[in-house]
């Protein structure tokens, strides 16, 4: 894939939020404020297009903590090299997901636990 | 709400998804389920973890799960490779084309398929032979004449005529054979007819039982009586019936309003000439050759016999009857259409443009092409959906079928029009896309001071069209802003997005 591939907002916005650390389609959703039925539809594209890829998580994992296993998303190499590029055009999508947003989120579920 | 109704709403999201999963293409199915089932479950500890139940998480939790259908969509497209065709085709010239094309395919088929359309290009092809007149007596009492003259006539050579056929009406009873020794019903008129009245008149009655080798007669019934006396019996073609003393076979029904001769008949008993010349007098209709009907004049005809003084001895009244048929009724309720069009749309097609910027000649011709190529469509469209609607039944009478076509012809062309024209305003000049993503800009409190509409974007980056809420006398139309290449980031250069 084209490292200067041009990204739709939303597909930039599932990257940057990807990148952030939420990595089920559920907490994508949450994040961007996007509906299921525009979120998931652009993970198939970027899973298509090889920038991001999936994997499901252990079954142990998810029997110990008494839930069905998820599917989980990451970054490719070409998902991070263009989600760069995406950057450069959107300048206002690290401000929108910050980095540090997951950071966040599990502070506010350790102290919630 | 009660909380028994949970383990129900459960049951109908998990029934969303399976259904959804149905559109999936069946070797990614399985993982794709397991996948939206876990989210579910996430969902619905998220938004409703306790037994409190309430309606918004409920409806968030079924719209979460109505996405999936889209992103079954989605996955289907994919495994058809039809991704790229219908992103190209989205909101395009050649979608608007095809859409036009599936309609006129459907409704051309309805009209092949429907037997009343059918009989209605049956009754206008009679109007293709024109030329009918009725023969009466111009002197004397009475003005029938005797069926020995028809006969005369009909055996000689002639310069005006091509066909002769006699009737006369008379009032009989009609009984089915089976029940000839039943009590008497109260007579019909009946129009005793040489065997070709209804070939000349333009009336073809197919014969369902032709194969029978009957040598009875046959009877033609008037739609009114066979509903009268038969109860619409669909199988009334072949049954025996006694007119009179005589015995004949019903052939078919007619509607009576494609009868415009003098008698109000409720059958019609067609007869060798042999028979009809031992009879009473009666009528002749005749059939005048192309050399004939330039003799007409004002719709009478002297017509005087061989050998005998100056005096006319018969006059032939023209009996065409003047009907616009389905293609003049169509085109009448087109032009009243076009006439009536200023009223309800503007016909302007909005290509103002916001900046100098035009476009060129091809581009010009391309949307001119595109435009007429969506009347062109419509037009046959609308003829085909008359008919349809006009002829969906034959049970319906010719007059009350030509109304229907006249009124929907005018509606069906006339918002047919409407939409065309609407449609164009909002296609890109340069690339003929629809324009998306209408923006509300402004507000109505400030018109007058500031820009007030609706803002829509061309998706492939070519132009912005700008339609005022309310014209005024420095914005009173839509307007097209043309964008240059410092756009170009904006828009999506792949499908990835």
């Amino acid at each position: 894939m084209a490292s200067e591939t041009k990204l739709s907002h939303t597909a930039a916005m599932i990257l940057q939020a990807l990148d952030a650390g939420f990595v089920y389609g559920f907490s994508i959703m949450e994040m961007a404020g996007l509906p299921s039925g525009t979120v998931y539809p652009a993970m198939r594209r970027l899973e298509r297009d090889e920038l991001i890829h999936s994997q499901w998580e252990k079954q142990s994992i998810a029997d110990a903590e008494q839930r069905p296993p998820r599917k989980y998303y990451k970054l490719t190499a070409a998902g991070k090299t263009t989600l760069q590029a995406s950057r450069r055009r959107y300048p206002l999508l690290e401000r929108l997901i910050p980095s540090e947003s997951l950071e966040v989120v599990e502070a506010e579920e350790a102290s919630s636990r | 709400m009660k909380p028994s109704f949970k383990p129900l709403l459960a049951l109908i999201d998990r029934g969303l998804l399976c259904s959804a999963a149905r559109l999936v293409p069946g070797a990614r199915r399985a993982d794709w389920l397991r996948e939206w089932r876990a989210e579910l479950w996430h969902v619905r500890q998220e938004r409703a973890p306790m037994e409190q139940l309430s309606w918004q998480a409920e409806r968030e939790i079924a719209s979460f799960c109505l996405g999936a259908f889209q992103d079954a969509l989605c996955l289907r497209r994919y495994r058809w490779r039809l991704g790229p065709l219908l992103t190209a085709l989205h909101g395009s010239a050649a979608q608007c084309l095809l859409m036009l094309a599936a309609i006129l395919a459907v409704s051309y088929g309805i009209a092949w398929l429907s037997p009343g359309v059918r009989a209605e290009r049956m009754l206008t092809s009679r109007l293709q032979n024109p030329g009918l007149i009725l023969i009466q007596n111009a002197d004397g009492a009475s003005t029938a004449i005797a069926p020995q003259q028809y006969l005369a006539w009909k055996n000689r050579r002639h310069s005006f005529f091509d066909g002769f056929a006699f009737y006369r009406v008379t009032e009989e009873s009609i009984l089915p054979e089976s029940e000839t020794g039943s009590a008497p019903k109260e007579p019909w008129k009946v129009a005793q007819a040489s065997s070709n009245l209804l070939t000349l008149l333009g009336l073809t009655v197919r014969d369902a039982t032709a194969e029978s080798n009957s040598t009875l007669p046959q009877v033609i019934l008037s739609k009114s009586f066979w509903k009268s006396e038969f109860g619409a019996d669909p199988r009334i073609a072949g049954r025996i019936v006694r007119i009179g003393q005589r015995r004949a076979r019903v052939a078919g029904v007619v509607a009576e309003d494609t009868w415009n001769l003098p008698g109000k008949v409720g059958a019609w008993l067609l007869q060798p000439d042999s028979t009809l010349v031992v009879s009473g007098n009666g009528f002749i209709v005749a059939h005048l050759n192309p050399a004939g009907q330039e003799k007409m004049w004002a719709q009478v005809m002297q017509i005087s016999e061989y050998d005998e003084d100056e005096s006319p001895s018969f006059l032939g009244y023209n009996i065409d009857q003047w009907q616009p048929g389905s293609w003049g009724i169509y085109w009448m309720g087109i032009i009243f259409a076009l006439i009536s069009l200023p009223a309800i749309t503007s016909v302007s097609l909005g290509e103002y443009s916001l900046n100098p910027r035009k476009t060129s000649w091809r581009q010009r011709l391309y949307r001119w092409s595109f435009f007429c190529a969506k009347i062109a469509l419509l037009l046959p469209i609308v003829y085909f959906s008359t008919l349809d609607l006009a002829y969906i039944s034959t049970a319906y009478s010719s007059h009350f079928s030509t109304n229907i076509q006249m009124l929907s012809a005018f509606a069906f062309f006339l918002f047919g029009l409407r939409w065309a024209l609407l449609d164009h305003r909002q296609r890109c000049p340069v690339c003929l896309r629809r324009v998306e993503h209408p923006v509300e800009v402004g507000l109505a409190s400030r018109t007058f001071l500031a820009w007030n509409g609706t803002e829509m974007m061309c998706m492939g980056g070519h132009t912005l069209l700008h339609i005022p809420a309310l014209p005024t006398s420095w914005f009173d139309a839509q307007r097209w802003l043309y964008l240059d290449t410092s756009w170009e980031f904006l828009f999506v250069g792949s499908g990835a997005g």
